[in-house]
């Protein structure tokens, strides 16, 4: 804690949640809600996100970013909690779409569709990870592109990437490797159309020397500092 | 068509048993969910109990995860709670068996997960007793720091922790004589300290609430005795407010 509000006296913090279960039909974990607003209090972060995913049932937590059906109802369901979640912080949370590894037979609409639905209804922002895309279009057969392509301009805030593990056939979201090339690609082409957003590299597991992950950043900068050149 | 609690609860149910049905494709991949929730729970539990895991190895630990996730499923967004019933399920788990003090151990642990999260308060000096005459003294009452967790063990539980701060520490003797101390956060971290009897005995009162006077007679202080352990409440910056007993009139 104390290291943390050291980082922040020097540098904007983003707060990333993954506890809230939004999109949770049981209602939104409110202890847990209680203490993210104890933490934004505490560290005054620059932006606040969640994901577009339930995390319990029954009183059960899988403790897992759960896929939603994209529906109507999920729609409704998602950017109220979301609107009561953002009333309570006293904050716009960004909304991130998840890595999948299986799809409702019920889904109506596309991801996309979905997310762009929840931001207008709620009033958030969106937070796009684009190796959750990568990820997800690769385990569903879904088109990457038009994915980046479908979300409006204006509501993405800022942008992840991060690397992926190979099970089989099926691509998990670990956070455990390097940025794949396609996801850099997919990165130029996001960063292309939303403009030069703040970027996280989410290395959480099997965490490599501080300068694997400094250069990975500066890969991000690097296309960063084209784009803002161009746009100069 | 099914509503969104439904398919939540059929995705819930297939999550927990593999025969469930859940109107998801690939079905297969359900599997990985299945997976990343035990993991998560597995190692959130790992990460609370690294002293507990040390002694009794990966494989056990793991049986001892997945049976008691079976009976105290996760219950918060937060995965940091997910030990909260572990220690009383370690002590029905292991009642009567050769590794009983591993619940000990666990409650242990626990009290530092807990102290973690709590906040510090400002201590208070010795000082502060001054503002009462000589016969108040024996009813105060202190209010000590709200992370401090006091544990008494039939086992070497402070011993076998210490020792195990580091990678392939010797088993410590269980048969070695019971101990008792305290856990509470610091400016750097969470400390855990072994306490000499009668100081353990003389803050277990303090922290139940016993004025001054009562926690003396408790613990069985003669004057030296008393001089020490007043000393150590505030040399460690234990108490945070004095207050006079209800019933007795401020000075």
């Amino acid at each position: 804690m104390r290291a943390l509000e050291r980082a922040r006296a020097d540098y904007p913090l983003s707060l990333h949640g993954v506890g809230l279960g939004l999109g949770s039909a049981d209602g939104v974990d409110r202890g847990h809600l209680a203490r993210v607003k104890q933490a934004i209090a505490r560290f005054e972060p620059a932006l606040v996100s969640e994901h577009a995913c339930w995390g319990h049932s029954g009183g059960e937590f899988f403790n897992d970013l759960l896929p939603l059906p994209y529906t109507d109802e999920a729609v409704e369901l998602l950017a109220r909690q979301v609107g009561e979640a953002q009333d309570a912080l006293g904050r716009r949370l960004l909304i991130e779409n998840v890595s999948a590894y299986v799809a409702f037979e019920h889904s109506r609409l596309h991801e996309w569709e979905f997310l762009a639905a929840v931001a207008q209804e709620s009033g958030c922002g969106l937070l796009l990870d684009v190796n959750n895309v990568y990820v997800s279009s690769k385990n569903l057969g879904l088109d990457a592109l038009a994915f980046i392509e479908g979300l409006p301009v204006g509501t993405v805030a800022e942008i992840h990437v991060a690397g992926h593990a190979r099970n089989g056939a099926v691509l998990v979201d670990d956070h455990g490797s390097h940025v794949c090339e396609e996801v850099w690609q997919l990165y130029c082409h996001a960063t292309g159309r939303f403009g030069a957003l703040p970027t996280l590299i989410e290395w959480d597991t099997n965490i490599p020397a501080l300068s694997t992950l400094v250069a990975e950043s500066q890969r991000a900068d690097r296309m960063l500092g084209k784009l803002r050149g161009l746009a100069a | 068509m099914a509503s969104l609690r439904e398919l939540q609860a059929s995705f819930a149910a297939a999550l927990r048993d593999e025969s469930a049905t859940c109107a998801v494709l690939p079905r297969e991949n359900l599997s990985i969910y299945r997976n990343n929730a035990a993991i998560n729970f597995r190692s959130a539990l790992a990460s609370s109990f690294p002293v507990l895991r040390r002694r009794v190895g990966d494989d056990y630990f793991r049986q001892l995860a997945m049976r008691y996730r079976q009976r105290h499923p996760s219950r918060s967004g937060d995965l940091h709670w997910v030990g909260t019933g572990f220690a009383a399920f370690l002590a029905e788990e292991l009642q009567g068996t050769e590794y009983a003090w591993l619940a000990d151990l666990a409650r242990l642990e626990w009290s530092r997960e807990e102290a973690a999260v709590t906040m510090t308060h400002a201590a208070i000096s010795v000082d502060a007793l001054a503002r009462f005459a000589p016969e108040q003294l024996e009813h105060l009452v202190f209010s000590l720091q709200p992370s401090l967790r006091l544990h008494a063990s039939d086992f070497p539980i402070f011993s076998i922790w210490t020792a195990n701060q580091v990678d392939n520490a010797p088993p410590v003797d269980q048969s070695m004589a019971g101990e008792c101390g305290m856990v509470l956060i610091r400016i750097d971290g969470v400390e855990v300290r072994r306490l000499e009897a009668r100081v353990f005995s003389y803050l277990s009162a303090l922290a139940a609430g016993a004025p001054l006077g009562e926690a003396v007679s408790i613990a069985g202080l003669d004057q030296p005795a008393l001089v020490h352990a007043l000393a150590f409440v505030f040399q460690e910056a234990l108490v945070c407010a004095v207050t006079l007993k209800v019933g007795q009139s401020a000075h």
